[in-house]
């Protein structure tokens, strides 16, 4: 487990954010977007590989996402999932709301009592 | 098939992801076997992730209810007696409840089909006896406090209300009538309706074709020939062809060119069961529907016309009747001679979105009556089933025990219970409307006179389908209720291993009994009340008119005014009858104003010769007794016997002794005993002074419930202006071969001349109790089906009764009971499980007999046949059924029993 060690668990309900946050850079298939996270969080995250595509599949329902079928590198067919305008809008909406929370939180643990 | 595809896909997007991650775990220097085997590790189970997947999308709920439904349908098939069962009894009360669901609300709620019907408004009056209006054609009733109500005005006084109307928006008048009408050659019998020229604009009616009736065309008394047809008559008469436009009918001989077609569903201002089939402007009154010289239009004593306004909104119905009601004594009092003793009209409003006529009167109990039977139907259905699903019980706990064993969630458990009720709800709601649907059909046939259209139909619109779909929903959740409960407090161990004899049954036991018990006790009630009214029907058709219905064929002549002035149509019936009376097969024929047992009388007042009794103020007494204009040979023809006395014949003519025949009723009320022949009587009639030639039998005269009224006759020859008569043929000649010779020789007389109304005496009588025969067919009816439910129910636990205790059955019958004993014991307490139901079901229909006393006939509510009849059925019903239960306990081999355990 020493690997693990110093990845942090996904905290509640951003797993959607981060996806969001993924395909908002263009097309990605699942595996694609497993990839990017790890790549922007630079390995520090942990995802439950299950989790994606539940997650996936509850975003294209919702609408903040689109799929297409297309070609993957390898010359096989893969969905690729893009964002939508509604999904861009709850990127952004999220995005300040997260920072707003991030800001909050900083600011009440540096407190000095 | 989408679906199909989405599986699809799914599967080959976790396997391009599982393919990419082994791929990268190779090049990270992963063998080809391990880099598959890790792939797998860190993806997880797809079968895990697919139904995640599923659940995002919505899906999983509708997949498990998939399930649920296919395993209910499952079991469904597995007990398809039980199935047929439950559904055929749910299908049953479903469609008596949805029927009659829809009668209602066509009978007491329909509203008239124009734009905002909320709006409309009757005006009407109420008068004291002194009131100065005293000729009425129309609606009028008595008030109940010895006055007067009515809807009906004269003429003039709309005109000035029309002209100095402020309060409402819109006043419109119009006058409903029979006319004759002859429509590309056919003469029939129509229902018309004369309109004032705003009539159309006021409602707000937009008209399918052509145009509607303008003021234009109301404004010259006896002139504008416009006429609006209806939707029915064009489709009728017309094939909805536009050719109809243009196209000239005659209406009581006057021809009048049509020049619309009203919309599909308005049916006139009547009311909004039967449509009016044509509109002509109220101007044309003098010429379509005179009555007698005096054109009503200019008459100020006559009042006649009904009238309707528009409510503006916001108006209280105070802030409307206050000034309306200044309005019609200013009118009155301008338009007519009111003396100081005279007293003026008050105006009344009442609600019109209904027309000015709706059945209430006549079907508000008897429809109450029905609903609440229906809705105890239903009851019973849901009570019927919920038994059934109890029986099935103990195979159910079972497996109920199995499914939480192997980790089934309660809730799951409970909505598959539900699922399967309300499957079974809904099969049987599928099965109630087809049978709505038939019954939809035949009840306004029950309601409706033979030889008439149907007076009414019901429709089904959405609010009946929803008013089904809400019962079906509420029935299954009703007896679902039972094995849902039974779902949540299953337990893992007790049930599995449960043996015969646990303390629960006798609990369980006495659940179903006391459901059979209430069973019996409802159709106890149900029977009974079916008993009572078919008991009425049967007293009224016993019951002994006076006259002789039987082979009396009846039709009616209505020689219009135009062609036929006062004393022409006296010569035209005088023809008419001695034409008639040359026709083969005719025993008789005779005539009279008003057909007997029609629900119509001719009323008046009579005034005795010499009667030495002086009223109040010196005025003299005035007798009240219905009266018949009729034909000479009228006795003979309806074979009531002359007591006293002659009746009319050859002698008298319109020149001879003005004569009269009274009936022994009124002969008793006048005369007390003595000799009525040739004393004298006067009543408001131009003939003067009437000699009683004769004294007749009794008979009854509106309808058959009400007792024989005092009656005279007067010979239609005397009479000046006899109008419309009714003819009566007795033949023994059967209806499809007279009438073709009697059409004959009416057309012989005049071709545009219709034989209005034919029917014989019976179906005319019997039409006079359509309501009763429609409740008594309807209650026969609910009270089989309750019958056969009943039996069902105590079939179905008293056979439960006995597997249950095969066990115990085998011990008695080892240690020496005998199986005759063994049968009694079971039907003693299949007995007392009905004495009970019966029982309380008898105290039931005693009180609701009272309540429907008013709707009884010739018997009292505590009839003794229909009680002690109704309870002995059931009980003897109760007997039969437990019977092959009984038989199966009594022949319970012993050692079989003993060794089941």
């Amino acid at each position: 487990m020493g690997e693990q060690e110093k990845q942090l668990d996904l905290l509640q309900g951003t797993l959607d954010l981060l996806i969001l946050k993924a395909v908002s850079l263009g097309p990605l298939h699942g595996y694609g977007v497993l990839l990017r996270i790890q790549q922007i969080s630079g390995q520090a995250l942990v995802i439950q590989q299950g989790s994606l595509y539940p997650a996936l599949y509850r975003l294209e329902h919702q609408g903040a996402i689109a799929s297409d079928w297309g070609e993957s590198e390898n010359n096989r067919k893969a969905k690729f999932y893009r964002l939508t305008t509604a999904g861009r809008m709850r990127l952004e909406e999220e995005t300040e709301k997260w920072n707003r929370m991030a800001g909050i939180m900083g600011a009440i643990l540096l407190a000095q009592v | 098939m989408r679906r199909g595809r989405l599986e699809d896909e799914m599967e080959l997007e976790l396997a391009e992801h599982l393919e990419c991650l082994a791929a990268d775990l190779m090049r990270a220097g992963y063998s080809a076997r391990e880099a598959k085997r890790r792939a797998r590790i860190a993806l997880g189970s797809t079968v895990v992730h697919k139904d995640a997947m599923r659940a995002s999308l919505g899906l999983r709920l509708l997949d498990e209810l998939g399930a649920d439904v296919r395993y209910a349908l499952r079991m469904m098939r597995k007990s398809t007696g039980f199935t047929a069962i439950a559904v055929l009894s749910l299908g049953l009360a479903m469609g008596a409840n949805t029927a009659i669901f829809s009668l209602a609300r066509q009978l007491l709620y329909e509203r008239l089909d124009v734009p905002h019907p909320e709006q409309l408004r009757t005006l009407g009056w109420d008068q004291d006896s002194k009131s100065v209006v005293h000729n009425m054609w129309g609606d009028f009733d008595p008030d109940g406090h010895g006055g007067l109500a009515g809807t009906i005005f004269s003429y003039p006084v709309y005109q000035g209300l029309l002209k100095n109307n402020s309060v409402l928006d819109g006043l419109l008048a119009f006058k409903d009538d029979r006319m004759n009408a002859t429509v590309r050659g056919t003469a029939q019998q129509v229902q018309a309706e004369m309109v004032s020229g705003n009539y159309f604009s006021v409602l707000g009616v937009k008209l399918q074709l052509g145009r509607a009736i303008q003021p234009s065309d109301d404004a010259v008394p006896g002139q504008g020939t416009a006429a609006v047809i209806s939707d029915g008559l064009w489709e009728r008469e017309f094939r909805r062809s536009n050719d109809a436009l243009g196209e000239t009918i005659a209406l009581n001989q006057a021809a009048v060119t049509i020049v619309g077609v009203a919309p599909r569903g308005f049916t006139g201002l009547k009311n909004a069961q039967t449509s009016v089939d044509v509109f002509v402007p109220l101007s044309l009154q003098p010429v379509v529907d005179s009555k007698g010289s005096k054109s009503l239009l200019s008459d100020p004593d006559q009042w006649w016309l009904n009238v309707m306004g528009r409510a503006k909104s916001g108006v209280s119905e105070s802030e409307m009747q206050v000034p309306l009601d200044v309005q019609l004594a200013a009118q009155v009092k301008g338009t007519m001679t009111v003396t100081a003793a005279d007293s003026v009209p008050r105006l009344t409003l009442a609600d019109g979105s209904r027309g000015i006529r709706f059945p209430d009167a006549q079907f508000l109990k008897p429809i109450y009556v029905l609903l609440a039977m229906t809705g105890l139907l239903m009851l019973l259905a849901c009570v019927n089933v919920a038994n059934l699903l109890l029986a099935r019980g103990t195979q159910r706990q079972r497996e109920l025990s199995v499914r939480l064993a192997m980790g089934a969630g309660r809730g799951r458990l409970v909505r598959q219970m539900l699922v399967e009720s309300l499957l079974l709800s809904a099969m049987g709601g599928i099965c109630g409307v087809a049978i709505a649907f038939l019954g939809r059909n035949a009840i306004p046939h029950l309601l409706s006179a033979p030889w008439k259209p149907l007076a009414f139909e019901v429709r089904f619109v959405w609010s009946v389908f929803a008013f089904a779909g809400g019962v079906t929903l509420l029935t299954g959740l009703l007896f679902g209720m039972a094995p849902a409960l039974a779902a949540m407090r299953a337990e893992v161990s007790s049930t599995l291993k449960e043996s015969s004899q646990n303390a629960t049954k006798r609990r369980k036991g006495w659940g179903g009994k006391s459901i059979v018990a209430f069973q019996m006790a409802v159709s106890t009630l149900l029977v009974i009340c079916a008993a009572l009214f078919l008991r009425t029907l049967l007293a009224l058709n016993s019951v002994d008119a006076g006259f002789q219905s039987d082979h009396l064929l009846l039709f009616a002549i209505n020689p219009p005014e135009q062609r036929y002035s006062a004393g022409k149509d006296v010569q035209l019936h005088a023809r008419l009858e001695e034409a008639l009376r040359a026709v083969p097969g005719v025993q008789a024929v005779s005539l009279a104003a008003v057909p007997y047992i029609s629900d119509s009388v001719s009323g008046g007042q009579v005034q005795l010769e010499g009667e030495s009794k002086v009223g109040a103020g010196g005025q003299p007494v005035l007798h009240n007794a219905d009266f018949n204009v009729v034909g000479n040979d009228f006795f003979h023809t309806m074979e009531i016997p002359l007591l006293a006395g002659r009746g009319f014949g050859q002698q008298d003519t319109a020149t001879s002794t003005k004569v009269a025949v009274i009936n022994a009723a009124l002969a008793r009320e006048l005369f007390h005993g003595a000799n009525p022949i040739g004393r004298r009587f006067l009543m408001d009639l131009p003939q003067g002074w009437l000699e009683i030639v004769g004294v007749c039998g009794d008979t009854r005269y509106r309808n058959l419930r009400e007792p024989a009224p005092p009656q005279f006759f007067l010979p239609y020859v005397q009479g000046t202006d006899v109008g419309d008569m009714t003819y009566a043929v007795r033949s023994s000649m059967s209806e499809a071969e007279l009438v073709p010779s009697l059409r004959r020789v009416v057309q012989q007389a005049d071709r545009d001349l219709p034989m209005i109304d034919i029917r014989t005496q019976v179906e005319q009588n019997e039409a006079t109790m359509s309501q009763e025969r429609m409740v008594a067919s309807l209650m026969s009816g609910f009270g089989l089906v309750a019958l056969a439910m009943a039996c069902v129910g105590i079939y179905g636990v008293m056979a439960y009764s006995v597997a249950n205790r095969t066990n115990e059955i085998g011990i008695r019958l080892a240690l020496g009971a005998l199986p005759r004993q063994v049968l009694r014991m079971i039907l003693r307490e299949a007995t007392w499980i009905s004495l009970a139901g019966v029982g309380v079901g008898l105290g039931a229909a005693f009180l609701l007999a009272r309540l429907v006393k008013s709707m009884l006939f010739g018997l009292q509510p505590a009839d003794p046949v229909s009680l002690i009849g109704g309870a002995g059925l059931l009980i003897a019903v109760g007997l039969a059924a437990s019977w092959l239960p009984a038989r199966r306990a009594a022949s319970v081999e012993p050692m079989e029993a003993l060794r089941h355990e």
